[in-house]
């Protein structure tokens, strides 16, 4: 019988949040095992490629000095696309790109395998190529542990953080999730396509490390969603996301929806010339607090994507810094658990306390309609057009007729695209109520 | 019975330090000790060794292969480029009394595979390499049945007596995983290191590309006509070429188009 490995704390998963959970823990002096599935910290992980690591500040301070960053985003678009017309509000700082920065371009292998080296460097012990398989209870159903994959591989600890991503199996064996239901994801593609670095700086107006982030309304084939170009050093990330019922039902490839994207008249110079480099797809738990698990069982915890935190409203998609703060806060209660020596649901209660104090709830409680606005049918399909059509209008030099008011154009544009004043009305207070 | 297993760790990424992430071995490496470790289940009193030549970095790997159940590991302290011929008669310094050296047959920088043929020269052993199987029953009776890929999907059945150097390909078989309990604990085990050496290879000699070797029909005419053929002389092609040349110039112009052609 091989002797039983016990530790203070296992945090499943070494993405964001759960390097930072180890992170925590390890720095209490707590003995951490970080478990990940892939060869090494970030080797199957993949996202758009923006991170706004402020919360860094607190974990670790003048991280830009060594975090492996392509370029800091100093420019930031959102367009809205029709088939042939483009509309872009573009804005630049030169702040953005001095510390401490604001957002920046990372690959996925570079940063996560960073952030487990800090959780390592502070003494946290990275098991890779290891999964965890499912959750150990003693006789009271008390968390007490993980199985894994390896010969002889149960490991038993205090506590366990479940940092595995979305679709969590950890959290849903814990019963911590209700019903699942597909309409609360999006399906994330995108490809990474290589241009020289000087190509990308001319197309995209930056130079340096100087980087630009997209947000694209529209230019998804009618399949409700949205898309994205980032600039890296010498690639660019170009994406969509898309409602995973609408891709069902419209049975198109979302490789063939990037493909058209590419095609599109106000995309095609960006990227032509480029070559595909690797192309990747992943879930996205988009419906943010209205499919959020509970946060805590006896012995147990859940942290990041795994508790549904990423925050996917329009113009926002941010994921990997709630993921790193929502593992920090995770890796603070339970090392004040393990303190008071009472790991249970009630003593591990200071997580739900920090996320509702800082910006991890407070940011999806304020936002939390906007998934369902930005996503629905009439954000997706009926307004693209409207917008597009009307500042194609107010900038058509018709002469010799006169120039026709602004009021005029939008309602007729307004009705042209179908929509009744009385949801417009609603949309635009929906609009204000959630992002104002 | 001694079995010892060759390992070459690489570091992919030239440019930087060493990066964990592009660094390691080759899944044929792997392979290499999980038929080591299958054949030791076969022989009496068995002990497989894991010995690798490269720098400090290598130790991690060497540290995987105790968590398997590697009986040793050692590591000959080197630079990480060498040549072949260089790699091996280090290696063998410290194999000789082997009774078998398992190799896979390529590294993670695809290498020329060359190394457990010196090897097995510096041994006065057998080999068999390129291997896709081993019949892990013969090892009871002795000789060891391999067998081999050739050309054109051929295969050789080898009969192998020991001493022997054999080298196998990634798909012969998948190394086990560690216990989770031995990973844990192979961390803390220092590698044993001996002196090795060190430098760069010299710098190797390019030779033109030489062509395949073509098929030609059956000769029909008389020899003459052969040679024309061999040689693609008097065809419209561009290729015939007519010098006149006193003999020693005329050898000197000869030997100077083969090496061209790459002969
Ligand atoms: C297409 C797309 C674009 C995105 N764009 C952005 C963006 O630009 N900016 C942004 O901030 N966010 C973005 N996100 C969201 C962001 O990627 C996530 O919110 C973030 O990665 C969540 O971090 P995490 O640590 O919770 O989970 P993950 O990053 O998913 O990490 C989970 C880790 O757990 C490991 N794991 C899983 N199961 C097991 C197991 N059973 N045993 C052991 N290990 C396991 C995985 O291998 C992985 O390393 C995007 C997401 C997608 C899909």
């Amino acid at each position: 019988m091989p002797e039983q490995t016990t530790v203070d704390a296992i945090v499943v998963g070494a993405g964001p949040a759960g390097s930072a959970a180890a992170t925590v823990l390890a720095r209490h002096g707590y003995s951490v095992i970080l478990l990940e599935r892939g060869s090494f910290p970030g080797s199957k992980n993949m996202y758009g490629g923006v991170v706004y690591p402020r919360i860094l500040d607190q974990l670790h301070p003048e991280w830009w000095l060594e975090a492996p960053i392509q370029r800091w985003v100093t420019r930031r678009s959102t367009m809205v696309l029709t088939d042939t017309q483009a509309v872009t509000v573009d804005f630049r700082s030169t702040d953005w790109g001095a510390p401490p920065y604001n957002g920046a371009t990372a690959y996925r292998p570079d940063w996560d395998h960073w952030l487990a080296g800090k959780a390592e460097a502070d003494g946290a012990l990275l098991v890779c190529s290891t999964t965890a398989t499912g959750l150990l209870r003693d006789g009271s159903g008390r968390v007490v542990g993980v199985t894994t994959d390896r010969p002889d591989g149960d490991l038993h600890a205090r506590v366990v953080i479940a940092c595995d991503g979305v679709n969590s199996f950890l959290a849903k064996e814990a019963g911590l999730y209700g019903e699942v239901d597909a309409a609360n994801y999006t399906l994330g593609v995108k490809e990474t396509i290589a241009l020289p670095k000087d190509v990308i700086d001319e197309r995209f107006a930056v130079r340096g490390r100087d980087g630009v982030d997209i947000e694209i309304l529209g230019g998804t084939s009618g399949v409700n969603g949205g898309g994205f170009i980032y600039t890296n050093l010498d690639t660019l990330s170009v994406g969509v996301v898309l409602k995973l019922p609408k891709l069902g039902a419209q049975k198109l490839r979302p490789e063939q929806i990037i493909a058209n994207l590419k095609a599109h008249p106000a995309i095609a110079p960006l990227v032509e010339g480029g070559e595909i480099k690797e192309y990747s797809a992943h879930v996205i738990p988009e419906a943010g607090l209205s499919m959020m698990p509970t946060m805590t069982a006896d012995g147990m915890l859940v942290a990041g994507d795994a508790a549904a935190m990423c925050l996917a409203a329009g113009i926002w998609l941010e994921g990997v810094n709630f993921a790193m703060a929502s593992g920090m806060y995770a890796g603070e209660a339970a090392a004040e658990a393990l303190e008071a020596g009472d790991t249970s649901a009630g003593g591990l209660a200071g997580y739900e306390r920090r996320l509702n104090d800082t910006f991890v709830l407070r940011d999806h409680r304020k936002l939390h309609r906007a998934p369902a606005l930005v996503l629905s049918d009439r954000v997706q399909h009926r307004y693209p057009a409207m917008i597009a059509n009307t500042v194609e209008r107010m900038f058509r030099v018709d002469n010799p007729s006169p120039k026709p008011g602004l009021r005029r154009i939008l309602n007729e544009e307004r009705k042209r695209a179908g929509v009744r004043i009385r949801d417009l009305a609603k949309d635009t207070l929906d609009g204000l109520r959630t992002f104002g | 019975m001694r079995i010892a297993v060759c390992w070459k760790w690489v570091s992919l990424d030239r440019d930087h330090d060493v990066d964990e992430r592009w660094a390691g071995v080759s899944a044929a490496d792997e392979a290499a000790l999980e038929i080591a470790l299958l054949l030791r289940d076969a022989f009496d009193d068995c002990d497989v060794e894991v010995i690798c030549l490269g720098p400090k970095d290598a130790d991690d790997v060497l540290r995987s292969a105790l968590a398997v159940g590697a009986t040793s590991a050692r590591r000959i302290d080197a630079s990480a480029e060498l040549d072949g011929h260089t790699v091996s008669a280090a290696l063998a310094d410290h194999l000789h009394g082997a009774d078998l050296v398992v190799c896979g047959d390529y590294s993670i920088d695809r290498g020329t595979g060359s190394v457990p043929v010196f090897l097995a020269a510096e041994l006065g052993a057998a080999q068999a390499l390129g291997l896709i199987d081993v019949d892990l029953a013969s090892a009871a009776t002795m000789p060891l049945r391999v067998v081999r890929r050739l050309d054109g999907g051929r295969r050789e059945l080898l009969d192998v007596s020991l001493p022997a150097v054999l080298s196998v390909e990634g798909s012969v078989a998948r190394l086990r995983r560690a216990p989770l309990a031995a990973s844990l604990a192979s961390r803390s085990i220092a590698i044993a290191a001996v002196p090795g050496p060190h430098g760069r290879p010299a710098e190797a000699e390019v030779h033109p590309y030489r062509p395949r070797a073509r098929t030609l029909p059956a000769p029909t005419g008389g020899p003459l006509t052969r040679v024309r053929e061999i040689l693609d002389i008097g065809g419209d092609d561009g290729h015939a070429e007519t010098v006149t040349l006193d003999p020693p110039a005329a050898a000197g112009r000869i030997l100077d188009q083969l090496r061209e052609w790459g002969y």
